[in-house]
């Protein structure tokens, strides 16, 4: 390459990501710029409100954590918030504070989040905080232990708190145990003990970088200015020192195991049961989204309606999908007071055969389709929702077909996929993996019916054994 | 150009001009009238359609027959020397200058009027600038029995969100149906004498709907979002479950099990909740307020299906009602709905004011809870005023600086620089009466609840003699600000902040009044709420702390 550092901020991709909408699920024009430096911008003007969206995306995230210590991206975004440029912690919340916005970074599976909202006028200074968090945090060692020695008592804060946001960090824990989608993302009491502040400064090095940049904006602003400053800004910044892990490919669960999580003096037991499923490229996407609507995704569905509607077991159940870069995880969540523990599992495992069996009806299929249309727009509504939304695709490598043609192959799919893809994705019920939350000695005899029990007490300072 | 002189001497260009002249005047009174009248979607389309099959039947008349003194000829029947299509010209030419003064008088008139207010008696009279500042496509519209009704078109996306807001909350209660707005709000979903339960819910997921409802201690809101195309689907299934709903007991008894699941998920097993319920129920000796709005375990199991037809008779009643719809819809289609599905429902009494006020407190008062726990809770609460009292925008300007965000003075003394807590919030009740301003902070194993409260109670007092600085105020208006724009970017944030304004404040007008209020409050006033409120004698004081700190005791 031509020794042109000044050259190296030109812009060498340049391309509009979709065209007009029609039935209102498609995503608006916005202007696509690659930065030789590697670096991603998006941007979408929307003047309806004095409000600019931006989300910047770091390729990575936990998956890239060091074995036994987890948390360690999610510390690291913690901490870009504490202090970038000039301005130390106090006086960085203070910029934010001051004009109204805000800037978070949070850690995902695969990769780091900054969400930022401001108003239109403070744009400058989001721009210059942003950059400063990305190419110039302080990553001070006093802010990074006590962020670190609070997120453990948060933790534990968690656990003394309602297990419902907790139930699935166990589940996927137990399921996928040191495979990378095992992680929890925030990290665990124990692991997040483990990270030292060179661990910190070592990873902001390998995994931060131009190379894994995505920034999408969305909202009050004018593009052309826009993408001068941040041309300006990102143009030289350097590269990730090391390669991105390759993912691999889990293996689902064969037959049964059971971790029993011991509350004592819980009056509820919150269980998640699933498997190995699918990832987020997975091509008959919208047939899955159909089944997983109608067996737990909305308050008709199938698990909704049967055991809580109908046999009052439950205020919530429902079916979640993992979608990552390879196959993630497919399960059933719910809850129950711990005399009903076992029949509430027993009838949610009854109705994951009978979708198997049965699949769904045509009416069904085609209310399944109309609350999916119906209820689509008011994703992509706000410039902030739709700054997220160009990040993610970006970042997962799609284009924006990804959302263009989905209002068409929900319209078009058919029963018999459907219920294939049923087949192909839900696990069947002899192959599963239960986590039970709960008082173990009032379950302890009775979940050893579904398979040899594992028991750590919620105390642990881990997520799995 | 011998057809082009014809043409202009049988007045055809005049005729056409005249005809585009009226169409436009047409089209113009059409569109001005349809927000104000419930004239159906479609009107537009028709009246447009009407009119271009009537310009070149026009034309052509106009080519063919010819005013004559003895009455309508066709034109090649008349002689050239007879003819008075000059005249007849002069009149046309008259009549569009007419019809143009006419149009221009009317647009111009329409802007320079005052907003027509159609059908909306006892709305009182903004000031001119706060009306000047309310969205101009805003409507509202009070049916004949009481239910007001108030759209925002907002066409940016093809769905619409429906609010309905009915005055009826947790300080309805008393003991023995503590839980029953929260539980009558759940019976709203499980059948009418036309619908098994269950049917509303499948009916609208399969129109694309969804919805949701909540129940606090002052009111219980029913929420739909739904595309455009299930508009009168939702009018019905609403209309249907306001006026048929019954209550099945097979149904009562299946759904007071969900309910306990609920106060199981949010209470029972929710350290946070387990403290806050029972320091409202010390805070408050006399106000329903003190009731939790899940109600306790015992009234959870034994209320009545009697106790809910009481209830359903007493509160549900369209003037007891504010329905607010936003998003991809016309005022004029949502009015002729609205009369159409729910004026037949007949205005009621009104249902009995909540009378005990609380007296004031006279000292500290404290509460414990025992409970399985790594780290202890403290909760402070302190009376204050209800949401229309112009001290609650200062006591929220208050909390923004005290405990919102990592640069906030609480957040920062007590979880950054001392370690003392590991988070703090604050939160301010805003309801139809004076509510608490609460203080909830988590401290890491071991902490010291004491210390802890008396480091918050320096803090408090500080406001209360110092006050706070311009810059803090700047800042804690910048957040409001921010937070009123960013509520106004979705059409669920419309329909929910329209319906704050309109039930909490007494007219949703003053919502956009909210920028220049803010702009009016001074440093002083929050000094002075500070003052009012952060008193000791005013203080409810909660700590949770683990059976084993217990036993060491």
């Amino acid at each position: 390459m031509i020794r042109l550092r000044a050259l190296s901020a030109l812009i060498v991709g340049f391309s509009f990501v979709s065209m007009a909408s029609s039935q209102g699920v498609t995503l608006p024009d916005a202007q696509r710029v690659q930065l030789e430096s590697g670096v991603v911008f998006i941007l979408h003007e929307k003047h309806d409100v004095p409000l600019i969206g931006v989300q910047a995306t770091i390729r990575g995230g936990a998956v890239s954590d060091p074995d036994g210590k987890s948390g360690l991206s999610s510390l690291l975004a913690g901490l870009l918030e504490k202090g970038a440029g000039d301005r130390d912690a106090a006086t960085f919340a203070e910029a934010v504070d001051a004009v109204g916005g805000s800037l978070t970074a949070t850690a995902g599976l695969e990769a780091i989040t900054i969400s930022g909202e401001f108003l239109a006028r403070d744009s400058d200074l989001m721009v210059e905080l942003l950059v400063d968090m990305l190419q110039a945090p302080t990553l001070d060692a006093a802010e990074m232990r006590k962020l670190r020695d609070r997120r453990i008592n948060l933790i534990r804060a968690a656990k003394d708190g309602d297990l419902r946001p907790l139930t699935s960090t166990y589940g996927n824990a137990f399921l996928f145990g040191d495979h990378p989608y095992g992680t929890p993302v925030d990290g665990s009491e124990a692991s997040l003990a483990k990270i030292s502040h060179s661990d910190l400064l070592g990873y902001y090095r390998d995994f931060v970088g131009a190379d894994r940049l995505v920034i999408a904006m969305a909202g009050d602003f004018d593009t052309a200015a826009m993408i001068d400053l941040l041309s300006g800004a990102f143009g030289e910044w350097s590269r990730a020192a090391a390669p991105l892990p390759e993912i691999a490919v889990a293996e689902p669960q064969r037959d049964r195991r059971v971790l029993l999580v011991d509350k004592p003096g819980a009056t509820q037991s919150y269980f998640w049961i699933g498997n190995v499923g699918v990832d987020v490229g997975f091509p008959r996407r919208a047939e899955l989204d159909i089944a997983n609507t109608l067996f737990g995704g909305r308050f008709t569905s199938l698990l909704v309606e049967e055991m809580r509607t109908k046999a009052g077991l439950t205020y919530g159940a429902r079916s979640s999908l993992l979608r990552p870069s390879t196959a993630g995880s497919v399960a059933i969540v719910s809850y129950t007071k711990t005399g009903t523990t076992i029949e509430a599992i027993d009838l949610a495992l009854s109705l994951l055969a009978k979708i198997h069996a049965e699949g769904f009806s045509v009416d069904m299929l085609l209310s399944g389709k109309n609350y999916i249309l119906g209820q689509f727009p008011p994703r992509l509504e706000t410039a902030a929702q739709l700054a997220a939304q160009f990040a993610q695709l970006e970042t997962l490598g799609l284009d924006a077909s990804f959302i263009d043609d989905y209002a068409d192959a929900i319209a078009n799919a058919d029963r018999e996929v459907v219920h294939a893809v049923i087949g192909d994705v839900y696990p069947s019920v002899d192959d599963l993996v239960f986590v039970v939350l709960g008082d173990a000695g009032q379950l302890r005899d009775d979940v050893a019916k579904y398979g040899p029990i594992t028991e750590i007490s919620i105390a642990e300072p881990r997520f799995r054994p | 150009m011998a057809l082009f002189a014809e043409l202009r001497r049988r007045n055809v260009f005049k005729v056409a001009l005249l005809y585009a002249a009226a169409s436009w005047l047409i089209v113009w009174f059409v569109g001005a009238i349809q927000s104000e009248v419930s004239l159906p979607a479609w009107t537009n389309t028709f009246v447009l359609f009407v009119l271009a099959i009537g310009l070149p039947v026009s034309l052509q008349f106009a080519w063919t027959y010819e005013i004559t003194p003895a009455g309508l000829k066709k034109a090649i029947d008349v002689e050239q020397t007879q003819s008075i299509v000059y005249k007849t010209g002069q009149k046309l030419n008259a009549a569009v200058a007419v019809l143009l003064v006419l149009g221009v008088l009317a647009v111009f008139g329409q802007r320079l009027l005052p907003k027509f207010e159609f059908l909306v008696p006892g709305i009182p009279e903004g000031d001119i600038p706060l009306s000047a500042r309310v969205p101009a496509e805003i409507r509202s519209l009070m049916l004949g029995n009481g239910l007001k009704i108030v759209v925002w078109p907002d066409h940016d996306i093809p769905n619409v969100v429906m609010y309905d807001f009915v005055r009826a909350g947790g300080r309805n209660e008393r003991p023995g149906i503590t839980g029953l707005s929260h539980f009558f709000e759940h019976m709203m979903f499980l059948g009418t004498s036309t619908r098994a339960p269950g049917e509303f819910d499948s009916m609208m997921e399969a129109a694309g709907g969804a919805n949701n409802a909540y129940t606090s201690a002052d009111v219980t809101v029913y929420q739909d979002w739904f595309p455009r195309s299930a508009l009168e689907t939702i009018f019905a299934l609403e209309a249907d479950r306001l006026e048929n709903l019954t209550t099945v007991a097979a149904v009562v008894e299946s759904e007071r099990r969900v309910v306990y699941s609920e106060r199981r998920s949010s209470v029972d097993n929710n350290n946070f909740w387990k403290l806050a319920e029972q320091v409202q129920a010390v805070a408050f000796v006399a106000h329903p307020y003190q009731f939790p709005v899940i109600g306790w375990p015992s009234d959870i199991e034994s209320w009545t299906q009697d106790d809910l037809i009481n209830y359903y008779r007493t509160y549900y009643a369209p003037n007891n009602r504010t329905i607010i719809i936003t998003g991809d819809v016309t005022p004029g289609e949502v009015f002729g709905l609205a009369e159409e599905y729910f004026s037949p429902t007949p205005a009621q009494e009104r249902p009995p004011a909540v009378r005990t006020v609380e007296p004031e407190q006279q000292g500290v008062r404290r509460v414990e809870v025992v409970a399985a726990a790594q780290t202890p809770l403290l909760h402070l609460a302190f009376h204050s005023s209800r949401a229309a009292d112009p001290s609650s925008l200062s006591m929220s300007l208050l909390l923004n600086i005290l405990t919102r965000g990592e640069s906030s003075r609480l957040h920062r003394a007590l979880v950054e620089d001392e370690g003392l807590a590991i988070s703090v919030d604050g939160y301010l009740d805003e309801g139809f009466d004076p509510g608490l301003t609460y203080f909830s902070l988590t401290l890491p194993p071991g902490g010291d609840p004491a210390a802890v409260e008396r480091r918050v109670l320096d803090e408090l007092r500080r406001v209360a003699d110092a006050g706070v600085s311009e810059a803090e105020l700047a800042k804690a208006r910048n957040i409001m600000l921010a937070d009123y724009w960013r509520g106004l970017a979705t059409i669920d944030g419309k329909a929910e902040k329209l319906g704050q304004y309109e039930v909490f404040h007494g007219s949703f007008e003053k919502l956009f009044d909210l920028p220049h209020v803010l702009s009016a409050v001074a440093t002083d006033d929050l000094r002075r709420v500070a003052a009012t409120v952060f008193r000791v004698r005013n203080m409810t004081v909660g700590v949770l702390r683990s059976a084993e700190t217990e036993d060491a005791e």
